[in-house]
């Protein structure tokens, strides 16, 4: 069974993620549940609350883009406070489910347009 | 300890404690629980590897029936796996059938939907036992145990924060007449679980036909419940009416002959409405349960 050592695929992945300028957390969200499914970085308490919130909106977005979804997928939601940027990239889709991933920036540290970019180039890699 | 009809509040102490006890001891075995629908749980040095309870779909049957991967290419791993002695989670990647990444997370989500199963239910013994072997897909490095019973927690207070009354993995669910149109797309996966709550699945049958989790199902099927598109019955088969229709007053019972001389039809006796197969179903259940026929079997279809 087990093997001591062995690295997590999804702790490696996200941890590239993290590594862009102004990340706080990165984490792997299941749509469906709302669960987190790995996560690296600076965790706040009301983070797997936060995450879950994620989950929702991700549903509410698909279900406004309407079924013929004439604009195509929900690619990425951005929710921007006084001082945060959360960005939820969407990462697989089926039926009721899939995965987001989920990215909590400093807004004070983060060009916004800049670590979209970032985060949109690093998360392919998530899943693979 | 909870009835199998009545949605736990909260995680069953011998379980909760189970898992803490044995990521402490930093086992590497098998914690069996007993119970409904019970399962086991594989640990490695303290952390949970796999899961598996006959509540909850497992990796294969999450892969295979949500086409994630195609049964060809499923059985030409496993072949491999077996010809080779390489493992079954290295075919499957290697074959680029599932990437690495999403094949952890989905063991991850498969695990917490087994721990969720088992926890929901009915928690009867816990064992700590030697290794076993023969497991197919296994989750490395594994989950831990404290992120596990968390998690599980937060899923029992979402199921138990719906206002309607949460029915739980064995209720019978059927789409209400009506709210699903022609043409319409509900979206979110509802469509399906629409087509396929026909009054004789249960969430859990619902979750091993489309490959999907058994508390996401449940989820969304109680959020289809607030939407008025389905409803539950969470009584066990053959348990007593709770309105008032199933029990004739004395004075009706009593009286063999209607007031034309005729025999009074005992409502045990007929042929429709308040019985189906011997199952006291709500009232409301049973007027669309007329329009849907009397099917009466319960049992699994995955």
């Amino acid at each position: 069974m087990g093997v001591t050592g062995v690295v997590s695929s999804l702790e490696e992945s996200l941890q590239n993620v993290l590594a862009v300028d102004g990340v706080q957390v990165a984490a792997l969200v299941d749509v469906a549940t709302g669960m987190v499914v790995h996560s690296v970085g600076d965790e706040g308490p009301d983070f797997a609350a936060a995450a879950a919130s994620v989950a929702d909106e991700a549903r509410a977005c698909r279900g406004m883009l309407g079924p013929g979804r004439p604009g195509g997928d929900l690619d990425e939601i951005s929710l921007v406070t006084a001082s945060r940027i959360h960005l939820a990239r969407v990462l697989s889709e089926q039926p009721g489910e899939g995965m987001v991933l989920f990215v909590d920036l400093d807004k004070h540290r983060v060009n916004f347009a800049l670590a979209s970019l970032r985060v949109g180039q690093a998360a392919p890699a998530v899943l693979a | 300890m909870s009835t199998p009809n009545q949605p736990v509040a909260t995680i069953p102490t011998p379980l909760r404690q189970a898992f803490i006890d044995c990521a402490a001891s930093r086992l590497s075995g098998v914690l069996r629980v007993t119970g409904q629908p019970g399962g086991a749980f594989h640990f490695s040095e303290g952390k949970i590897v796999a899961g598996e309870t006959p509540g909850a779909p497992g990796i294969e049957a999450i892969l295979l029936r949500s086409k994630r991967v195609d049964e060809s290419g499923w059985d030409a791993a496993f072949a491999a796996a077996a010809a080779t002695g390489r493992e079954m989670r290295n075919e499957l990647i290697g074959r680029e059938l599932v990437g690495a990444g999403e094949l952890e997370a989905l063991l991850r989500t498969t695990i917490a939907d087994a721990v969720f199963a088992v926890a929901y239910g009915v928690v009867e013994i816990c064992r700590a036992e030697a290794p076993a072997a023969g497991l197919l897909v296994t989750l490395e490095p594994g989950a831990e145990a404290e992120w596990l019973l968390a998690e599980t927690s937060r899923r029992i207070r979402v199921l138990r924060s719906f206002t309607d009354p949460v029915f739980n993995a064995r209720a019978r669910v059927i789409a209400v007449s009506g709210a699903v149109r022609p043409g319409l797309v509900l979206g979110e996966g509802r469509d399906e679980l629409a087509a396929l709550a026909d009054g004789r699945r249960t969430p859990r049958d619902l979750a091993f036909v489309l490959g999907r989790g058994v508390y996401a199902t449940m989820l969304e099927l109680g959020r289809m419940q607030a939407d008025g598109l389905i409803l539950a019955d969470s009584r066990p088969p053959g348990s007593p009416a709770d309105d008032e229709e199933e029990t004739p007053s004395p004075a009706v019972a009593d009286d063999a002959e209607t007031p034309g001389g005729l025999p009074r039809r005992r409502r045990e006796h007929a042929g429709q409405g308040g019985r189906s197969g011997g199952r006291d179903l709500p009232a409301a259940f049973r007027l669309l349960r007329l329009r849907y026929g009397e099917g009466t079997s319960t049992g699994g279809t995955g």
